[in-house]
């Protein structure tokens, strides 16, 4: 595959509609979209035009303290799309420090289907849009993108969510799986995806309603039940796990009912 | 090559600075990993042996497999070869192995291993950016710990990176830190116990490779990619993926969960985070489970105090603070970061306190030691011990030279290793489990070149088992059950017959069983970079009829990933051929069966707490822990004979035969033994 970084092209930067600074000076307004009924965001005076887009009908939703950091979301997002195992072409993204403290030695950083998607407010030629056909799943036709990047710098999230294909030249994004050449499972919001699907942990969720847009807690979920406490896994130290309540030390049985 | 290789092998000469590759075409019917290894090395330098683990001829080879860098689980390891300085008489040609994400970030950069010859004049890193590689100053650098290390290179590489943020780096993009793998102040000095340390914790921990860096001037090697692991059948690899679900530990609704997170299972049945020990007591320390690229388990943790993060097993049990699993933890991370290698200082630190007990090591005594042992099992005596170890100081510099060349020098190695004092049961390397009741482990160790350390083979599966007093099978059940994995010599459950009755330890059954260890050895676990904690899964406790996905899965992800039509036999004859050229090198360096034996203390010293293992006594199958059990030296020497016939070596000194060499096409190798007198 020809290896393409991005493009200078002063035109296309004039096509820009506006900026990212100019995105997150409206965040407020943004916020208040979300919160609106019937599943219809409208973003207040967000720019030269009022826009408004049906909200998905599907979201991920993951547990970063689930999380072991396999990088196996990563790499099933790859493959079912484009046949490889390759991190930087993954649309679900696990950072990761080594050396880090819990809980923040582990980001995940997939899309969030925003109600109010700034990489479709602002794609100058309409490659990114609202799937109406599929659940309203917010996409990026490769086809249509001429490479200008505008929706990488238009995400508000951090690390973007949009993902740059430095082989093709293209912008990409997590489509929940409606779209993929190798693997024959039935996507998108009525069907599976691939990183829910291969995650050994169960980190990572689908589900149809609406996660709160305000802050990362509205998609950074509890998934863990008492099997994960039993592990000793706690993220409060207070907290002893139900199946050491009955024991000297983790990793000792049980006492022995005569002892107790 | 369809799939799972990047096609070549990067090749760095650190005495005149070149870099250059080797076609990974050339060695692929070796499979990846160990088998490339032991043939690059062969070629390269075989004609020259034998010479020393420090002189510059040595090789460091760290190999990848065609699985690394894609979600096979339990494949993230990284194969590193050379001669190995911690092994004793003989520096034997020897292999070591650490998890993470280092071999993962190697094939992202498009490369299946890297060859290092020579020796730099300065201290030097290598950097490897996708297909750039340049030869780095480590001024600033050399002198620090592992740790910090690895935060100040991966600063070098990516001088933007923040966490969190899409970087350039390469050819693309990526919001990954470099993989590091780099050695400590004690591999800097030399020492033979030095390990490698990538991350915080996984360890490079035999063969004192960690030496072999700091005797070239090598610091480190960093690698980050942003390229494909091509895949030959990207829909039977997911499809065959979401089929192992079945086999791994269901975190939300595990199978009789409670019975196999408690006792012995939870360290041996798969659960995750099992493998850090020192965060078992109220209060826990908050902490997620960590696990290597790719794995399906994470047998490791990370902490809210960030402590231990990412060791296991040896890696924090080493130092034991009684009474502070705080202190614990601070005390073995500081072996990780002056690179000590784990399975050489647990033998050290019990040698020098048992002699020093003996009145044989302390102030003013016959070995001169100025530690203060009245302070023993504090973090105080413990660093104090590690500092002296890791800077060559005072009796550090003797230990430094690991348990069994310390011990030589003051004229106590043929006393300690023959009564047991020194248990370095194989090569300079500790004794792991009973070797006299657990023998694929003890056998497979001596006709090999270390501690084998492979606890899927039986251990785990069987003796941790039978030890949890609650097996999940009745010996019987899992005799069958085990050996029905066991492809080609399946049907015969008396290969994991540990009894000493006639089918059991010296039996032809076990002949079977032990070709059959290091041939999965050889080829699974080292051409595949699989963990020796996840593979092979012959049983399991994780699904209904307890049979594992071994021998199924491993071919059906091979072929998956290569496009290959590679049948578990035709893996098992690969791996054959990769043991017999591991022989033929032994062989060239000075190996004689007259050497693979054990110390005295293994059949003259009767077993006491023995080793819970399946067994067939008096007609029935029962677990039994074999107490009172010597090994018998003729009965071991008989079975050594059949052993060797078995795997088409000469009995009279264990060399490959040429009849045998040629059948593997290794006729070269063949002609080179016969050059220097040693075809069998």
């Amino acid at each position: 595959m020809p290896k393409s970084k991005k493009p200078e092209n002063k035109e296309i930067a004039d096509k820009k509609k506006y900026s990212r600074r100019d995105f997150l000076a409206i965040g407020g307004a943004v916020v208040a979209a979300a919160a609106t009924p019937a599943g219809v965001a409208t973003a207040a005076s967000p720019g030269p035009e009022e826009v408004s887009y049906p909200a998905s009908k599907g979201y991920l939703v993951y547990d970063s303290k689930k999380c072991t950091g396999c990088t196996t979301c990563m790499l099933s997002c790859s493959l079912v799309h484009y046949g490889v195992q390759n991190l930087s072409l993954s649309r679900i993204q696990i950072i990761q420090d080594s050396f880090g403290k819990f809980p923040d030695d582990i980001q995940i950083a997939p899309c969030r289907q925003c109600v109010t998607p700034p990489c479709v407010i602002n794609c100058p030629v309409g490659a990114a849009y609202v799937d109406t056909e599929n659940g309203n799943v917010r996409r990026i036709d490769e086809k249509k993108c001429i490479g200008c990047q505008t929706c990488l710098e238009m995400c508000p999230q951090q690390p973007h969510r949009i993902v740059w294909n430095h082989f093709t030249g293209k912008a990409t994004k997590c489509d929940l799986c409606i779209d993929t050449p190798y693997w024959d499972e039935k996507g998108g919001v009525n069907g599976k995806q691939a990183c829910v699907e291969a995650c050994p942990m169960q980190a990572i969720k689908f589900v149809t309603t609406t996660p709160d847009q305000k802050e990362t807690e509205g998609y950074d979920v509890n998934l863990r039940n008492e099997h994960w406490l039993n592990l000793g896994l706690v993220d409060d130290s207070t907290v002893v796990p139900p199946i050491m309540k009955n024991m000297r030390k983790f990793g000792a049985p049980p006492k022995p009912k005569a002892e107790e | 090559m369809k799939g799972g290789y990047t096609g070549k092998i990067l090749r760095v000469n650190l005495t005149n600075k070149s870099i250059g590759t080797i076609p990974t075409e050339r060695y692929e019917e070796y499979g990846g990993g160990h088998g490339i290894g032991s043939a690059i090395f062969f070629d390269l330098v075989g004609d020259q042996l034998p010479f020393e683990a420090f002189d510059p001829r040595n090789l460091i080879i760290m190999m990848t497999s065609p699985f690394s860098g894609t979600f096979m689980p339990g494949s993230g390891r990284c194969e590193v070869q050379g001669l190995g300085p911690m092994l004793y008489p003989i520096e034997w040609f020897g292999h070591s192995s650490f998890g993470g994400r280092f071999t993962a970030q190697m094939k992202f950069a498009g490369w299946d291993g890297i060859v290092v010859e020579g020796a730099s004049d300065d201290p030097v890193w290598i950097n490897i950016v996708d297909d750039k590689v340049t030869i780095e100053s480590a001024n600033g650098i050399w002198g620090m710990d592992t740790w910090d290390t690895q935060e100040e290179i991966a600063r070098r590489v990516v001088p933007s990176l923040k966490d969190g943020e899409w970087v350039e780096v390469g050819d693309g993009y990526s919001t990954q830190v470099p993989a590091v793998v780099c050695c400590g102040v004690a591999g800097e000095n030399k020492s033979r116990l030095g390990a490698l340390l990538h991350g915080p914790g996984s360890q490079a921990a035999l063969c004192g490779f960690g030496g072999v860096f700091g005797s070239k001037k090598l610091k480190a090697i960093s690698a980050i990619g942003t390229g494909s692991v091509p895949i030959a059948d990207p829909k039977a690899f997911m499809e065959t993926r979401l089929w192992f679900n079945r086999f791994q530990w269901d975190v939300d609704n595990p199978r009789e969960g409670d019975r196999f997170i408690t006792g012995m299972y939870r360290v041996s049945a798969g659960s995750p985070s099992g493998g850090n020990v020192t965060n078992g007591q109220i209060p826990l320390v908050p902490a997620r489970a960590a696990a290597c690229a790719s794995c399906p388990r994470g047998c490791r943790m990370r902490l809210a105090s960030s402590d231990s993060n990412e060791s296991v097993c040896a890696g924090t049990m080493v130092f034991n603070v009684p009474g502070s699993p705080k202190f614990t933890r601070k005390s073995n991370d500081l072996m990780q970061k002056y690179g000590l290698g784990h399975w050489q200082m647990m033998p050290i630190l019990s040698y020098i306190r048992n002699l020093n007990q003996r009145g044989l090591l302390g102030k003013g005594k016959k070995i001169e030691c100025d530690l203060p042992f009245e302070q023993a099992n504090t973090a105080g005596f413990n660093e104090l011990l590690m500092g002296k170890i890791a800077m060559r100081e005072g009796i550090g510099d003797d230990l430094a030279e690991a348990a069994a060349r310390f011990s030589q020098k003051y004229g106590l190695y043929d006393e300690d290793i023959s009564s047991g004092n020194l248990r370095l049961t194989y090569w300079g390397t500790a004794e792991h489990y009973e070797s006299k009741i657990e023998v694929e482990w003890s056998y497979g160790s001596i006709l090999g070149e270390r501690d084998l350390m492979l606890h899927m083979m039986a251990n785990y599966p069987l003796h941790w088992m039978a030890w949890s007093g609650d097996p999940f099978l009745t010996a019987e059940e899992a005799a069958k059950l085990y050996t029905d994995a066991m492809v080609p010599y399946e049907g015969d459950p008396f290969m994991v017959d540990y009894s000493e009755g006639p089918t059991g330890i010296y039996s032809d059954s076990k002949v079977k069983q032990v070709a059959w260890v290091k041939h999965y050895e050889k080829f699974w676990v080292g051409c595949g970079g699989f963990c020796g904690w996840r593979w092979p899964m012959c049983i399991t406790c994780t699904t209904a009829d307890r049979r594992g996905p071994t021998p199924e899965a491993e071919p059906r992800f091979w072929n998956a990933v290569t496009g290959k039509n590679l049948t578990f036999e035709d893996s098992m004859e690969l791996g054959h051929k990769i043991y017999t050229l591991d022989r033929s090198i032994w062989a060239l360096q000075g190996r004689h069966r007259n050497m693979e034996v054990f110390p005295d203390y293994v059949y003259d010293e009767p077993t006491m707490m023995g080793n819970e293992m399946p067994m067939y006594i008096d007609g029935k199958w029962k677990y039994d822990a074999g107490r009172g059990r010597k090994i018998d030296r003729d009965r071991f020497e008989d079975w050594k004979t059949r052993f060797y016939k078995f795997e088409g070596y000469n009995p009279e000194n264990g060399w490959p035969t040429r009849n045998t060499l040629e059948g593997m096409g290794l006729n070269k190798v063949a002609d080179t033994l016969k050059s220097k007198g040693k075809l069998g």
